[in-house]
């Protein structure tokens, strides 16, 4: 997870945003794939509105995650606490330690392993970020590079789970589309078109068995 | 504020918003609710559309890495991934090596 957050903070610096800029991403954004979208939108000098649009829909998982883990964080009033950190690393920690765990202990357990987490992701941001202007070209652009890598072993692993593949296909073929549509509204019309198509593919009524 | 700092504080807004939706509805709402199918559908397709633009035509400084070596870079990563058995990390490190390599190999 810190190699994610320390090329993202390159990728901050390589665009021309501020330290500020990047640690606001990074803390309260959180999830890194609308990080990474975000940026190429607003860094490319799109409008806010394709760029948001693009970064909420890489970032749409929050709502199931949240949906998921809200039974295990305990009351309704507590929970809150746990809102900021709904993110990839913490939510499959907590998902497969918090139900071997007694009631009480729960949201406790979450906090300390989501802001420790939280905090590497942070230094590891700044840490990016500061050193990107020191280090030569090619290894910038090699670093570049980690954060689609590591999304598209990421996708391809998720692949095998119920539902995943259509979407993830969908998305590949809709890429064209975004490159031609081109700007800041391309990325954001292939996901919402390419992940509703692929809804629709799985929701399609199943054949009746021929006799 | 600039387009990138809006788009920033609305990101932020809406994520918040996403969030406690969920937190809200935590154990009203099954898993495999319509409304959580299309937001999964949509996440997924959005990654992959991100992810492909950007091995295959890529803005700013990977835009100066031929295409065979961000493919290297792909193949050799996803080899690595596939023979460590699922372990990101030095799958990570050997597709950036690959990358490196069929650039300075490339020319």
């Amino acid at each position: 997870m810190g190699a994610t957050f320390l090329a993202f903070g390159a990728a901050v610096a390589e665009a021309g945003l501020s330290l500020p800029w990047a640690l606001l991403c990074t803390g309260a954004v959180y999830g890194m794939a609308g990080q990474l979208v975000l940026l190429q939108v607003a860094a490319g000098g799109g409008a806010a509105m394709p760029a948001t649009i693009a970064a909420t829909a890489a970032n749409a998982r929050f709502l199931p995650m949240a949906v998921a883990i809200a039974p295990l964080l305990g009351r309704a009033g507590r929970r809150w606490w746990a809102l900021p950190f709904i993110a990839i690393t913490p939510w499959a920690a907590g998902m497969r330690v918090l139900p071997s765990l007694p009631e009480a202990a729960r949201l406790p357990w979450f906090m300390g392993f989501a802001v420790a987490t939280w905090s590497a992701a942070m230094l590891t941001t700044a840490a990016g970020h500061l050193a990107a202007p020191l280090l030569p070209p090619a290894f910038r652009a090699a670093l570049l590079f980690a954060n689609p890598l590591y999304f598209a072993l990421l996708l391809a692993a998720d692949a095998a789970r119920p539902g995943v593949a259509p979407a993830l296909l969908a998305g590949v073929l809709a890429a064209p589309l975004a490159y031609v549509v081109g700007g800041a509204w391309g990325l954001p019309l292939a996901g919402l078109l390419g992940g509703s198509l692929a809804f629709l593919w799985l929701r399609r009524p199943a054949r009746l068995p021929r006799g | 504020m600039s387009q990138a700092d809006w788009a920033l504080a609305l990101t932020i807004g809406i994520g918040v918003a996403l969030r406690g939706l969920g937190l809200l509805l935590g154990g009203a709402l099954r898993p495999d609710h319509p409304g959580i199918a299309w937001a999964s559908a949509v996440s997924v397709a959005t990654l992959a559309a991100f992810v492909t633009l950007a091995i295959a035509a890529p803005a700013g400084l990977l835009a100066t890495v031929p295409l065979a070596a961000r493919l290297a870079g792909l193949a050799g990563g996803g080899l690595a991934f596939w023979l460590l058995r699922g372990r990101l990390l030095p799958a990570m490190a050997v597709g950036l090596a690959a990358l490196s390599l069929a650039r300075n190999w490339t020319g």
